[in-house]
């Protein structure tokens, strides 16, 4: 009995700390991306920690809201972030493990992730501005096409585990390096990454550091907050781009990951994880910031097509699992 | 080599075919289609190569070489380059009557189609493949029957592409998926077919590939664009009822 | 004509053949390779002479030794057999050759031009058509189906650039079409063949030799083999000019030179509705046969129907020429679906006869094109009174497709006729006969307007040198070719070499 509690408890520290491994790690990540992307195009760049800075900076400043804005205009940027932060918990980057009542499973992963961007969605409608509904339209054209690739490539990968919930399909996947190189796992990574793209707002899909009016997506919807609200949906949209990375990380190079065990994962093994993660997500993000350099966005009409291209990779996926393993 | 290994093998290879399929579909008009085919065509020589290890039979050592040099370096390499107008037998009729040739229009952005339907179209042809593909599956035995389908889904979307092609090259690209899906279905469905056989269809294959190469660069010539992948096919319609 | 002229020389070679067993297999490789040494020849001595004539020579080389084999193999002789059982030639295997060489002899003989010869691509249009030639005799004379596949892709290859030689934006869209549809349906039949291997396989036995798979019977999964036979059939059926699979087959003949239509026409289709034959028997001795009958039945209506409502509404002559090749295809698909002896027997003859008219009004619609400058239908008047030695000729030709009486067609397509009603095919019969009604009033209204008549006054007094060289061309070809086309068909001495050539595709009493 007193074992099972003490593994509870273990679990319990275990998520906490992943989360604020995940919090913490976060703005660096982007600052990892920014640096890249200017050491590529020739730039000093504005150092990693200067999203933190930036974070800090707005934290301290009042928000202002338009006139005629609602009550969503402030609950909004709370249910991003703390969509932001349940996806940090639930989702196995640092640790497997995972509190049973509250199970990191695929469909409860999807809706968590879908909360956050109609929240965000909402939040660019509220104020009545142009851009903001124009960004929100675009943003949630966007989700509509990239949730069914999400749970397509999930599915394919959990029909070898059998089981639905992260946690196992990663653990699965450290258990049977094959699983790493089979062509449906493969298939599916690719389209997980692909709709991680999507889902993050990066290139091609939508530009991060554009403001020019005719392209821009997720910059057109929070352009009326400001404050404490901005650094919210900015929080809230850096958890979801880093737990994403780390996921598509962890799942090509299973590794290192802290597995559940018997009685929760041991203090070294959540040492190995949070270096491991750390390590995987810092270099996925210069192959991302890479590959963007040297990718040019694609015209919003294109997007459906790379995103049928991925719904495309996910269903071969589940085809190929059930026939070709 | 165990046949665990060779049937993982054989599965990772048969999902690249797959994959490089796909992405070939998925290709939009300006963009090469070399890279995929050349990927295609050495995972298709790798895939001869498991088999003759599997089977321990040295000749399909051979013939994966064959394969490979042909359907990864030559072919590829074929399908982009233009044969120049001025070399080579095509010596088309131009020089004879160089007033009629229209000035060369080089559109600025590649017009293309959606490739939604085209893409959604390829995943459904690949379920019909594996339902296709279950009688056959059913007789080979060996490590490498359950990826069967894949060649059949080569074959289709081949089919798929060479239909959808609207320019010389697309259409090209289209006849090699599906002349890559036969030849998978061939190797996973029977070890290989006789070399004799093996070495007259390789060589028909390089022909065709040859004759349309020549026959594309004379239909830029007689209608007169230059776009990249050759000139748009739906001006042929010359001929009708 | 074949039979009649090669008749004494065949005997002797026949009974040269009991005598040795090397004679047989040395007359398979000069039919092979004859054509290729012509080819060889052509390029490399490039003089005019060996242009002008290497294809007439080539298609002889190949009409004397199929004559030869023929004689030898049918009437219970035994079928040769060389390299190593690569090529095997038994009775149909021979027929098929006579129908090349002597198809082949009419067109080459009756398209030989002098001005194509001293022009910069006569050499390699010559070696083309040779190559051609090898490539439709190595198909025949294959008794592996895998090298049969391959020889029937190679004559897509070889006819690629005949079909585009013209040059020009019809011709390089014809050409185009050709080659993809051929090349795709073509490759359809080699899945089908690796399905049929990969059945045999299966069954133990991994073949794709046609004698074995007959005589051994291998005891080959169902659903894969017919899978397999299938498509193969589908897949040759294509380059037969069956409907649906038809589509590349008007564009091609209208654009290809005249002699090339009248070989594509008169032999090619032959050549690939004779692997679709070894396909049905295979069929019908593996598994029931039931499959490939049904696909060859819908099959030949289908094209009967295509090309009845195509040749009514045709306005170039070319054309409806090509649709009348369908329309005879479909006639031939209908009586090997039919399948009986009688319906067999007539379905042979009536390749060759049909090849050999097609053949012969293809030079002269050729001649048609060089005097009056078009093929379009509307354009051209009294032939018959402007240019008789190309009028009469042409309607005669036109007058044996058609198949009245004196031709060879009549007879054999009564014989299928009373073969189909005999094996209960009724229905079909009747749709048949309504749908060659409508071909013969549709092709008939056309050709009379074109032959008959009073001409349209000459608009200028000069002939070009193509009209020339059109008006005091060769008649003796088409002159012996629809003679023969007319009298084949009655020569009773034949009777046993059918028999013989039944035999091997199984005609059921």
């Amino acid at each position: 009995m007193s074992g099972e509690v003490a593994g509870e408890v273990r679990v319990v520290v275990a998520v906490v700390l992943q989360t604020v491994v995940v919090v913490v790690a976060a703005p660096f990540l982007v600052g990892v991306l920014r640096q890249v992307r200017a050491r590529w195009e020739g730039r000093v760049g504005q150092g990693l920690l200067q999203p933190w800075r930036d974070l800090v900076k707005l934290a301290r400043k009042e928000p202002l809201q338009a006139s005629g804005s609602t009550v969503v205009a402030w609950v909004a940027p709370v249910v991003v972030l703390g969509s932001g932060l349940l996806l940090a918990a639930l989702v196995p980057t640092v640790t497997t493990a995972g509190p049973a009542r509250l199970p990191a499973d695929l469909f409860v992963v999807v809706s968590v992730l879908l909360v956050g961007t109609v929240a965000l969605g909402l939040l660019g409608l509220d104020a009545g501005s142009a851009f903001g509904g124009m960004g929100s339209s675009r943003h949630l054209t966007i989700a509509a096409l990239v949730e069914p690739t999400v749970l397509l490539a999930v599915y394919a990968l959990s029909v070898p585990v059998g089981s639905t919930a992260l946690g196992p399909i990663v653990e699965g996947r450290l258990a049977d390096p094959g699983r790493v190189v089979a062509p449906a796992g493969v298939l599916a990574v690719v389209a997980l990454a692909i709709a991680v793209v999507a889902e993050t707002a990066r290139i091609p899909v939508d530009n991060p550091s554009t403001h020019l009016e005719l392209t821009m997506v997720h910059e057109a919807m929070v352009l009326e907050s400001s404050g404490r609200d901005l650094a919210a949906v900015e929080l809230g949209s850096w958890l979801r781009l880093s737990v994403l990375l780390a996921l598509v990380a962890n799942l090509v190079v299973p590794w290192g990951v802290a597995t559940a065990g018997d009685g929760g994962p041991g203090l070294p093994a959540l040492a190995l994880g949070v270096v491991a993660v750390v390590v995987k997500t810092a270099a996925s993000g210069v192959v991302l910031a890479t590959a963007e350099v040297f990718m040019a966005k694609l015209r919003l009409f294109r997007v459906p097509e790379l995103l049928t291209g991925s719904f495309v990779l996910a269903f071969l996926a589940v085809t190929g699992s059930y026939v070709i393993g | 080599m165990s046949s665990g290994d060779a049937s993982q093998a054989v599965a990772l290879l048969a999902g690249l075919e797959l994959l490089t399929a796909v992405l070939l579909a998925w290709r939009g008009p300006a963009s090469s289609p070399r890279g995929p085919l050349a990927v295609q065509g050495f995972a298709l020589a790798g895939l001869v190569a498991v088999i003759g290890v599997a089977e321990g039979e040295p000749v399909l050592w051979l013939v994966a070489l064959l394969v490979g040099v042909l359907k990864g370096v030559v072919l590829p390499t074929l399908v982009v380059r233009r044969p120049s107008r001025a070399a080579g037998p095509a010596a088309p009729p131009a020089a004879d009557r160089p007033a009629t040739v229209r000035p060369v229009v080089r559109p600025a952005v590649v017009r293309g189609r959606s490739r939604v339907p085209l893409l959604l179209g390829a995943a459904g042809l690949v379920v019909v493949a594996y339902l296709a593909a279950r009688p056959v599956t059913r007789v080979v035995t060996g490590a490498t029957g359950q990826a069967l389908p894949v060649g059949f889904a080569l074959v289709l979307v081949g089919f798929a592409l060479l239909a959808t092609g609207r320019r010389s090259q697309s259409q090209l690209v289209g006849f090699l998926v599906l002349d890559n899906g036969i030849a998978t279905t061939a190797f996973l469905a029977t070890g290989g077919v006789p070399l004799v056989v093996e070495l007259g269809v390789s060589l028909d294959v390089l022909l065709v590939v040859l004759v349309l190469q020549v026959l594309g660069s004379r239909i830029d010539t007689a209608f007169g664009a230059g776009a990249p992948g050759g000139t748009d096919l739906d001006q042929l319609r010359e001929l009708h009822d | 004509m074949a039979a009649v002229l090669t008749a004494p020389l065949a005997a002797g070679l026949a009974a040269g053949f009991t005598a040795g067993p090397v004679v047989g297999p040395a007359l398979v490789w000069v039919a092979l390779l004859g054509p290729a040494l012509c080819a060889l020849a052509v390029l490399l001595l490039r003089r005019r002479a060996v242009v002008l004539v290497a294809d007439v020579v080539a298609s002889s080389v190949v009409l004397l030794c199929g004559g030869a084999l023929l004689a030898g193999v049918a009437d219970g002789g035994a079928a040769v057999v060389t390299a190593g059982g690569l090529l095997r030639v038994d009775p149909l295997a021979g027929y098929l050759l006579v129908v090349v060489g002597a198809v082949a002899l009419t067109a080459t003989w009756g398209g030989l031009s002098p001005g194509r010869a001293r022009s910069r691509r006569g050499g390699r249009y010559t070696t083309l058509v040779c190559l051609f030639l090898a490539a439709m005799v190595l198909a025949v004379v294959a008794d592996d189906l895998g090298v049969t596949w391959v020889a029937v892709e190679g004559t897509t290859i070889t006819t690629a650039f005949l079909v585009g030689f013209a040059g020009g934006r019809r011709a390089v869209e014809a050409a185009w079409k050709y080659v993809v549809l051929a090349s795709v349906g073509v490759g359809i039949a080699f899945l089908g063949l690796v399905l049929l291997y990969a059945a045999t396989r299966a069954a133990g036995d991994p073949t794709l030799s046609w004698v074995r798979l007959v005589t051994d019977r291998p005891a080959v999964d169902p659903t894969v083999a017919r899978m397999g036979l299938l498509l193969a059939a589908l897949g040759f059926a294509t380059k037969a000019g069956l409907a649906p699979m038809h589509a590349w087959l008007p564009d091609a003949h209208s654009q290809a030179p005249a002699p090339v239509s009248g070989l594509m026409s008169g032999v090619l289709l032959a050549v690939a509705f004779g692997a679709v034959l070894r396909i049905q028997r295979l069929d019908a001795v593996l598994l029931d046969g039931a499959a490939v009958r049904t696909l060859l039945l819908v099959g030949g209506l289908l094209s009967l129907l295509v090309a009845a409502v195509l040749v009514v509404t045709q306005r170039d002559l070319k054309r409806m020429l090509a649709y009348s090749s369908i329309e005879h295809m479909g006639l031939v698909a209908v009586a090997a679906a039919v399948g009986n002896r009688l319906a067999l027997a007539a379905m042979l003859v009536h390749l060759l006869v049909h090849g050999l008219a097609k053949a012969s009004t293809f030079v002269m619609a050729g001649r048609v094109l060089a005097v009056e400058g078009t093929t379009a239908i509307a354009d051209v008047h009294g032939l018959v009174r402007s240019a008789p030695r190309i009028g009469i000729p042409f309607l005669a030709g036109a007058v044996t497709l058609l198949g009245l009486p004196p031709s060879g067609l009549f007879l054999t397509e009564a014989a299928l006729v009373v073969a189909g009603l005999r094996s209960g095919y009724g229905w079909a019969m009747a749709i048949v006969l309504v749908l060659l009604l409508v071909v013969f009033v549709g092709m008939g209204r056309a050709v009379i307007a074109m032959t008959l008549g009073a001409p349209a006054p000459a608009g200028s007094s000069e002939p070009a040198a193509a009209a020339t060289e059109a008006l005091s061309a060769p008649l003796a070809p088409v002159a012996l070719a629809l003679a023969a086309a007319c009298l084949l068909a009655l020569a009773t001495p034949l009777a046993g070499t059918l028999d013989s050539v039944v035999a091997v595709i199984g005609g059921a009493p």
